[in-house]
């Protein structure tokens, strides 16, 4: 008998800490506390503020990103607290959204990267806090650039945003022989380029183009070819459009990728605008390496040229400048390792005024190893004057992580930027391109692992 | 009332003891054939003694009281034996039973096998023996079976066919170990899986959580999943066929034929299964596109999902002989044709003509003797050779909408894809991809009973596989310089098994023992001295050694309160992308790589099981931890590596992985004809990287299953049977990502796979004899929707219906 009661005490036990883990599943009331509704006076600007949640690693920014907007004025106020992570709005992309932002910080725009929607191109009416709400239909490009396209807003007045895909196809002759391998010869790798743009005030596709293009014979047939493109690009005359490229090489005689190379000039791919035809390639006779940048706009007019970073430069990045006659001006030699006095310099992002002074995020080699990566700086640059300082009021550390850093708000001559070491707590800093001055701006709540990606 | 009872109790026990302390029955309990009966009860005039049968067969009952005494003994799926004895003072009675299998009720002959059932669940093991005969009547696949078994879950993309993921306790991938009779269903291929092979060619399914015996040794370091064929020496033969929605149509052709004299026995089983997996799906990505890319959300038809599969085993050999038990040479073979209707997501672009197609033609052996030249002595082996083969394709470049039409652009011209095929790349033009290997596997097992108590067991499994692959729309310099690698594994073990107090302690120890080689061919031109050119494969070689070791150990506290605990230091070696990176996408070897290592616990109980009255009922309960170190990964930073383009290779990051949960489950049955099931599984699955602590996303941590059968005897007609079943499936929300804070305003809520809760009923009705047993299954009848993976939507509402001949008797 007595067993029989401690079997049927044990069951009870058992049974009720069951009901009691479905009893606590059910108590999931959505908690909305704490939000706050931000205003701004008609004058001012929205500042979108975004950060790059912790997916399975500190600074991977795969568990969304989320964007808060708030005045410029509380921007600078070094008392408001911004926490995007914990009330913010969530941009479907599956990876770091890649944002733009309308000039007047009114609009956002998002193609989502990866997921169900991705290809898709969504727009928002910035509306404070995390009030983004969507206008109009999602208008997808996958059919033609891909579920996880690399895209930009051309700055022609917010009209038009271009996205572009490449693959690869390598020639071969067989000499007539389809089995026999050894007659082979290896003669290029041809790329073919995708380029798509839509209408941002619209949202619908206007044009499409496809090519297919391969470096000149003597490079190509050594096995360099242009593997990924990226950062599109309108001349101040609104008729070329220009593509920045990443240059790969294959082994020829056994198609592998090849890892020991040298590394060929700076090159750009030049479309005719708005056709999208004719394309050809220009190559820098200052700068090696790449043109594709990574996750923020690579290239900016100013002043009648296109000025354009460049990365895996040998001699550390080059900011390069395309004149006019939509060629590499080669008399302008604007080498970062000088102007900052580090070795490897590596131009992360970066975002010029108006008035031809830009905040740029950088690496180099010295820097330390975070829990991320590589430790990311911010340098005030000159493009007349082709100097470059390192901000030195921002405070860094090893784990001050840049490398996904895509945005910077613009306000006149002064450029918004987010300063926070991954899972750590930071601020705004709001630079003055022209005085150099730096305002310690609004506190930045962070969360363990996550990191911010800039301003819009 | 209680001190009354308990009074009662003392008297009778005082009297007993008063009346004849010494009057013993003893004897044994076996059946027609002279097995014995484990676990028979033999009853003493209604009630007042009892005695269970032990596994040798014998039965004693002491202080019985002087007098005429009527014995009943009963062992369920046999026919009740009743004898009268009459006892004098201080006698030793000896009395055996045979038992007599009862034939007409099919559930009792599957209540028999439970008694395999609770002693493999009893060792001490976390494990689960699935049992397939109600399932193979009805109209159930072999995964969704698995889906029901507590700590199993099972992720599958679709309907019938899908590509499917098994996770035990939460670990899932590569972690998770499936084999057939002991041999790596890698060998088989896709062809001959969970996804094609029917329940009735299974005889059960043991899903082993954690800890894995010596006798299934590979580097499992999550689990196994072992599917035990059907053996058998008697003749029977049994036919199915099922259809359903979906243009959904499955049937299979089991035969078994021994020719008493001589032993010979021939054995054949076929199946056929093909699905359209048509059903409707919505949601995010289910859109229609306009020429300016617009696009609306719509409710569509899956198109390109159909699954087709074919296969068979064919055995010839003989059973019961005096050299062996079972000893079978056969061939199976296998064949199967899948689309693939999408990418990781159902995304805005749908895929056309994209599928995979894979065979495989393997030459099986089996071996099992018991008493193996001396007593005590068993062997056991599983070989299989042969060659399988994949080919994917993927040649279609236009590119079509969720309508199931051809897109158009702005000028009404059909859209071509950039990379030339459906599936997004970066390497242009269309896919024919063949994928050839060559498999072998042999696994023998030697056990050596020394007495009753001791037990040692010795294994061992090889397992070898080369591959080639070639794309035929790749020149030939291209499919040359492809690197391939080949896999050998060998895996010892020994097992020690000890039996002690009378079956109250069960303990295993074992050790084992891994010895990988990964081969990797890269081929080099070399020029002759003729000057001519020919190709040579360069061979690198990867030998790696490690140990494992574990226990498990049962001790029956009460005889019906039994503690079960395992652990075990499981191993899981690198595979051969982890040692040998992949050229192609710039990712480099490693040889000195480690394994990932991870110590498993479990701590369980099984209460049960209890009978009361007509109720009886049995709870088993598991807590469990998996702690895994050195995980094998791409380094944190690799995209910017990637980026620029710095070569990357695999590394053992210092990162660890936990899981820890519990798990419960329950089984209640009235006087045999009500049955109900339930259980559930609840863990936290967690890494801790940098020193920071966080939840594994995409992971469904909290699953619920029930069941309910209900019988009605002599329905309609005498001695016929209906079974009525309902079956509930619940699994709570997840995320994909990292869950957001509750402030944050997530409208699309993009990243969340919904909480899941799905209903089905079924029906089966066995005729007269039960030579026809006819089958009737409603799925997800409310249509709910349900996802396993983010956006990928699984069939709503469909109904089934199996029709089953089966002969036991020639």
């Amino acid at each position: 008998m007595k067993k029989q009661l401690f079997n049927l005490k044990t069951l009870t036990l058992a049974l009720s800490s069951l009901l009691l883990v479905v009893g606590c599943k059910e108590d999931n009331d959505i908690d909305k506390e704490g939000i706050t509704t931000e205003t701004k006076d008609a004058s001012d600007r929205w500042i979108t503020v975004a950060g790059a949640k912790m997916g399975s690693n500190p600074g991977d920014g795969n568990g969304g990103t989320l964007v808060y907007a708030v005045s410029s004025k509380n921007a600078k106020d070094p008392n408001k607290v911004i926490a995007p992570f914990d009330y913010g709005y969530v941009v479907p992309s599956n990876r770091t959204a890649r944002l733009q932002a309308s000039e007047d910080g009114n609009t956002l725009f998002n193609i989502t990267y990866a997921g169900d929607t991705g290809g898709s191109f969504f727009k928002y009416t910035v509306d404070g806090g995390q009030e983004f709400n969507q206008i109009g239909l999602p208008v997808t490009v996958a059919q033609y650039v891909g579920t996880a396209p690399r895209w930009i807003k051309l700055f022609d007045g917010d009209n038009t945003g271009a996205a572009v895909y490449v693959s690869t196809e390598d020639v071969i002759n067989d000499n007539g022989t389809i089995d026999d391998v050894t007659d082979d010869v290896y003669v290029k790798t041809e790329s073919k380029i995708a380029v798509v743009t839509i209408s941002l005030a619209n949202q619908e596709i206007i044009e499409f183009k496809d090519h297919t293009i391969s470096l000149d014979d003597i490079n190509a047939v050594k096995g360099y070819y242009i593997s990924r493109i990226d950062m599109p690009v309108l001349n101040a005359a609104g008729d070329k459009l220009y593509i920045g490229a990443q240059v790969r090489k294959k082994d020829p005689t056994t198609l592998e990728r090849d890892n020991d190379y040298d590394i060929l000039g700076t090159k750009t791919i030049v479309l005719d605008y708005p056709s999208l035809d004719n394309p050809s390639i220009i190559t820098s006779a200052i700068g090696h390496g790449n043109s594709n940048g990574y996750r923020s706009i690579n290239a900016f007019e100013y002043n009648g040229d296109v000025y354009q970073a460049n990365q895996s430069d040998p001699e550390g990045s080059h900011i390069l400048k395309i004149g006019a006659n939509n060629q590499y001006d080669n008399s302008y030699d604007f080498n970062l390792d000088t102007a900052l006095g580090v070795t490897g310099a590596y131009v992360l992002a970066w975002r010029p005024a108006g008035n031809g002074k830009a905040v740029l995020a950088y690496r180099h080699e010295g820097s330390e190893t975070g829990v991320a990566g590589a430790q990311g700086f911010f340098a005030l640059v000159d493009l007349n004057a082709k100097t470059a300082t390192t901000i030195n009021e921002i405070p860094y550390e090893a784990d001050f992580y840049l490398f996904q850093y895509q945005g910077f708000a613009v306000k006149g001559n002064e450029i918004f930027v987010t300063q926070a070491p991954v899972g750590k707590d930071g601020n705004i800093y709001a630079i003055d391109t022209e005085t150099g001055a730096v305002t310690k701006g609004a506190q930045l709540k962070n969360v363990e692992g996550s990191h911010f990606i800039g301003t819009w | 009332m209680k001190f009354k009872l308990f009074f009662i109790f003392f008297a009778i026990i005082t009297s007993s003891y008063s009346q004849g302390l010494q009057n013993i029955i003893s004897g044994k309990v076996i059946d027609e054939k002279g097995e014995p009966l484990f676990g028979a009860t033999i009853f003493v005039d209604n009630n007042l003694l009892a005695s269970i049968v032990n596994e040798n067969g014998n039965y004693v009952i002491k202080n019985i009281p002087q007098g005429k005494h009527l014995l009943k003994v009963s062992y369920l799926g046999y026919k009740t034996e009743t004898k009268e004895v009459t006892v004098k003072n201080k006698e030793n009675l000896k009395l055996d039973f045979f038992l007599n299998e009862n034939t007409e009720s099919l559930k009792q002959v599957s209540l028999l096998s439970k008694s395999e059932k609770t002693k493999t669940e009893t060792k001490g093991f976390a494990v689960n023996v699935v049992e397939t005969k109600e399932a193979s009547l009805r109209n159930i696949q072999t995964n969704e079976l698995l889906n029901t078994t507590v700590g199993v879950k099972i992720r599958q993309n679709g309907g019938l066919g899908s590509n499917v993921q098994y996770s035990l306790n939460g670990l899932s991938g590569s972690s998770v170990r499936i084999f057939i009779d002991g041999i790596p269903i890698s060998m088989y291929g896709s062809s001959f899986s969970l996804n094609s092979i029917p329940p009735s060619m299974i005889k059960n399914i043991e899903v082993y959580k954690g800890v894995v015996p010596g006798h299934l040794a590979d580097d499992a370091l999550g689990g196994a999943i072992n599917i035990v064929m059907k053996k058998g020496a008697k003749s029977n033969f049994n036919a199915s066929i099922s259809y359903g929605s979906f243009n959904t149509l499955q049937s299979n052709i089991n035969g078994l034929y021994r020719f008493k004299k001589s032993g010979l026995t021939l054995k054949a089983s076929t199946f056929y299964n093909y699905s359209a997996n048509n059903y409707k799906v919505w949601g995010r990505g289910i859109v229609d596109i306009a020429p300016n890319g617009r696009t609306t959300e719509i409710t569509a038809k899956m198109f390109n999902n159909a699954y087709k599969s074919i296969g068979g085993i064919t055995q010839i050999g003989f059973t019961d002989v005096k050299w062996a038990d079972q000893f079978f040479i056969g061939f199976t073979g296998s064949h199967d044709y899948k689309e693939i209707p999408n990418g990781a997501f159902m995304s805005t672009l749908p895929y056309k003509g994209r599928f995979m197609e894979s065979d495989a033609k393997l030459t099986t052996l089996t071996y099992q003797k018991k008493d193996l030249v001396i007593k005590g002595l068993d062997i056991n082996i599983n070989g299989l050779y042969g060659k399988r083969n994949r080919v994917v394709n993927d040649t279609v470049p236009w590119v079509y909408t969720w309508k199931g039409e051809r897109l158009k652009d702005l000028k009404g011209n059909d859209i071509k894809y950039n990379w030339g095929s459906q599936q997004e790349k970066t390497q242009y033009g269309p896919v024919l991809n063949r994928i050839s290997r060559n498999v072998a596997s042999i696994r023998t097992g030697l056990s050596y009973e020394i007495n009753k108590q001791n037990k040692i067991l010795v294994n061992h499994v090889y397992s070898g596989l080369n591959r080639e692959d070639h794309n035929e729309f790749l020149s030939a310099l291209e499919n040359t310089f492809k690197e391939t690698k080949d896999l050998y594994k060998n895996i010892y073990s020994l097992s020690y098994e000890l039996n002690a107090f009378n079956n109250q302690l069960k303990a295993n120890l074992f050790g084992k023992h891994y010895r990988q080689k990964v081969l990797n061919n890269k081929p080099e031109f070399i020029d002759n001295p003729d000057g001519s050119k020919s190709v040579v494969e360069k061979v690198y070689n990867s030998n790696k050694n490690y140990n494992g070791y574990g226990f498990a150990f049962s001790y029956a506290i009460l005889p019906n309160i039994t503690l079960l605990t395992s652990a075990e230091k499981a191993v899981r070696l690198p595979s051969e992308t982890e040692v040998f990176g992949n050229a192609g996408d710039n990712v480099r070897e490693n040889v000195t790589i480690k394994p990932e290592i991870s110590n498993n616990y479990n701590l369980g109980f099984r209460f049960g099981k209890f009978n009361i009255q007509k109720h009886s009922f049995t709870l088993t309960t598991n807590l469990f931890s998996r702690n895994i170190q050195d995980l094998i990964s791409l380094p944190i930073d690799k995209d910017q590596l990637d980026q620029d383009d710095q070569v990357i290779y695999y590394v053992n990051l210092e990162k660890r992985s936990t899981s820890k949960g519990v798990e419960l489950d329950l089984n209640y049955s009235y006087n045999n004809n009500l049955g109900l099931n339930f259980n559930m599984s609840h863990f936290n699955l967690t890494t801790l990287v940098n020193g920071l602590e966080v939840a594994v996303p995409n992971t469904p941590t909290f699953t619920m299953n029930a069941g309910v059968r209900y019988s009605i005897k002599d329905f309609f007609q005498k001695k016929s049977s209906l079974n009525l079943f309902y079956s509930a499936y619940f699994t709570d929300e997840f995320s994909y990502i990292k869950s957001q804070e509750s402030g944050v305003r997530d409208d699309s809520n993009f990243s969340n796979i919904p909480l899941q809760f799905v209903q089905d009923l079924g029906i089966s009705y066995a005729f007269p004899k039960e030579h026809f047993v006819i089958s009737f299954d409603a799925k997800n009848i409310f249509d709910k929707t349900a996802y396993d993976n983010l956006s990928i939507q699984k069939p709503g509402r469909s109904f089934y219906i199996k029709l089953n001949y089966t002969i036991n008797k020639f």
